[in-house]
């Protein structure tokens, strides 16, 4: 077990080493893809790697010089290892309008990583009805064409539901751990499991998928920590939050019991139907109105009515808000969420997070702070 | 004495103790300013502040630390954060009062609290100093005058002028450039006050502002902070007679409720 936690650690760690390693011992192509909605399946049914972009361990330098630095951790530390030639290891970039600060990415990477392919989806942002239905599977159909023409090898439908299938299985073996982790709270540290599915964006998902079949057994072993105070964090909409901060929730007497965080819950909600027309079933899964994205238009589903039940279902005392600082989405939502919670009686903290700075002293005065509101003193 | 608690508050600036009896009396208390050592001046604060009654550590029934040294106080039975001793004190002195802002050395705070003075909510300010008493002493340090006198000044000034609100650094060059331009001491010091003002301000509207409202922390001895944030918030401040010891005062009774369930 501690084998393949140190497996998915040192991966998270520095992922650009093992990536390079990666390609040169299976000579495949490993295609970087934005966060979040993009159907990694094609990519992976086209021979090829996908992985999702991250945060390096950097603080941005060279970076600064091509994006503002109010912008999110997420692409700034991207587009400074684009600069500083961290990216060569891509063979393509697979990019979607995401969000604002996202859009002017794909002409610095293109001048500054020069990848051999590079792709830019217009993913709708809104569901006015059957008809972004059409366009949606059109626009993953152009995708697999690209793709196919990139790599010389034809997607059909029996090798796209195979990548389904092997995506399927590793979304049902995550969602596993966080059943037990939710029966044993304390059980996975909230280090472990950011670990875990970030790992998942990083390797293929066969091997993934055969690491999680191994760990599961041993980790059912554990024994959890004791019962504290229970929570439930949200946010990191598309990127890993600092694991310092986990830990410091952890140890100042809180378990986490559950989350909706995109390095968590949200990457793996949604299977993927089988069909005889995959394409369509990839689409189906974007058209899924939960977990509710806040970069999607949808007038009808609210996003604090989910995290709220995350957090009845789970009978936990409080929700922590993981802000990454400088993220629309999220900050246009948080003033509805924050009211919500008030209105129903749920404490909340909000805990911003920068790419560079934590300060964890006044972190940890928050959090601390937060325990005592919920538990007394 | 049949029982003495105590509560000490290492800031960021300064270190505070009170020493409370059993009937929850302030027996007496202790500022010391906080130094590179926080454990040292933890208890040379305590020790002060026993001295004065004759006693020493040992009598000490409980002691809650709290503040940013709160960690590294090795003969405290337990710490609390000052969010939570603030909220205590200010209902000690005031129990009618729902808001407290805590201004302190390097950080300020809005917390609601509620009729048995626990706090509900709270909000704090994020990296920068600016709009806390580092702020102050920095604006102070660059006008050329100590905290009483700016206080003073800024009762005489005619014209109106403002002074960013978000960094202190930047605040304090704005302010050599305006001295440079020939604007006078009295108006600076009332810019540097309305842009605490408006920080703060910024800070209460995220929690609500329900009366009645204390203002606790080292900078609410600044006549000229209470005066701008008294205007600015359309509320007339409850300050308690020695407003920096109520985050120690707080923690004291913490520990009175500890040692005496």
């Amino acid at each position: 077990m501690e084998r393949i936690l140190k497996k998915f650690f040192e991966l998270t760690a520095n992922p650009y080493g093992s990536l390079a390693e990666w390609k040169e011992k299976n000579k495949k192509k490993v295609i970087g893809c934005y966060p979040m909605q993009l159907p990694e399946e094609i990519i992976h049914a086209a021979g090829m790697l996908p992985v999702i972009i991250w945060r390096s361990n950097e603080p941005v330098t060279m970076g600064h010089a091509h994006i503002a630095p109010f912008n999110c951790g997420l692409t700034r530390s991207f587009v400074d290892d684009a600069v500083k030639g961290k990216l060569s290891f891509l063979d393509g970039v697979v990019f979607y309008r995401m969000c604002l600060q996202a859009q002017s990415l794909p002409f610095i990477i293109e001048r500054n990583a020069c990848p051999s392919y590079m792709e830019y989806l217009y993913l709708p942002a809104l569901y006015p009805g059957a008809s972004i239905r059409d366009y949606l599977i059109e626009e993953f159909e152009r995708l697999k064409k690209s793709l196919e023409e990139f790599g010389g090898q034809e997607i059909t439908v029996q090798s796209l539901n195979r990548s389904i299938s092997v995506y399927n299985r590793n979304r049902r073996l995550l969602a596993e751990v966080y059943a037990l982790r939710r029966e044993k709270p304390g059980l996975i540290k909230g280090r472990e499991m950011q670990a875990i599915v970030n790992s998942s964006m990083l390797m293929p998902k066969e091997e993934h998928n055969r690491l999680l079949e191994e760990l599961i057994p041993e980790l059912k072993k554990r024994s959890p920590a004791d019962q504290k105070v229970r929570v439930v964090i949200y946010g990191g909409l598309c990127q890993t939050v600092q694991p310092e901060v986990l830990d410091l929730i952890e140890s100042l007497g809180m378990v986490i019991v559950d989350d909706d965080m995109y390095v968590g819950s949200r990457y793996f909600a949604n299977e993927v139907e089988a069909s005889e027309k995959p394409v369509e079933s990839l689409a189906n899964r974007y058209l899924k109105k939960l977990p509710p994205c806040p970069t999607k238009g949808d007038w009808e589903t609210d996003w604090t009515d989910y995290v709220i039940e995350i957090v009845k279902r789970n009978k936990a005392q409080g929700v922590i808000t993981m802000l990454v600082k400088f993220c629309p989405p999220h900050l246009c939502y948080y003033p509805d969420l924050k009211r919500k919670f008030a209105e129903h009686g749920i404490p909340e903290v909000l805990i911003e997070l920068e790419h560079e700075v934590i300060s964890l002293e006044q972190t940890r005065t928050r959090l601390q702070s937060f325990i005592e509101i919920i538990g007394g003193v | 004495m049949s029982l003495m608690v105590a509560g000490v508050d290492i800031g960021s600036l300064c270190t505070k103790t009170v020493i409370l009896s059993a009937e929850r009396k302030i027996l007496s208390f202790n500022i010391l300013r906080s130094g590179a050592v926080y454990r040292g001046a933890a208890e040379s604060s305590l020790n002060e502040a026993l001295k004065t009654l004759g006693f020493n550590i040992k009598d000490l029934k409980y002691v809650v630390s709290t503040g940013y040294g709160r960690a590294r106080v090795p003969f405290a039975d337990a710490e609390v954060t000052e969010i939570t001793c603030h909220a205590r004190g200010a209902n000690y002195f005031f129990p009618e009062v729902r808001t407290v802002i805590d201004i302190g050395g390097q950080d300020s705070k809005v917390i609601r609290v509620n009729e048995t003075g626990q706090a509900v909510r709270f909000v704090m300010n994020d990296k920068c100093a600016a709009g806390t008493g580092r702020f102050l002493e920095v604006m102070a340090g660059a006008l050329g005058v100590d905290l009483e006198e700016m206080s003073e000044i800024a009762l005489y000034a005619h014209e109106d002028i403002e002074v960013s609100s978000t960094c202190t650094v930047f605040a304090e060059s704005e302010i050599i450039s305006l001295l440079a331009g020939g604007y006078e001491k009295r108006e600076i010091a009332a810019a540097i006050y309305k842009a605490i003002a408006r920080r703060i301000t910024g800070l209460t509207g995220q929690i609500g502002l329900v009366e009645k409202v204390a203002m606790t922390g080292g900078v609410a001895k600044s006549g000229g902070v209470v005066r701008a944030l008294e205007k600015k918030l359309g509320v007339a401040l409850l300050i308690p007679p020695e407003p920096q010891i109520v985050g120690a005062c707080g923690a004291a009774l913490i520990a009175r409720e500890k040692a005496l369930p």
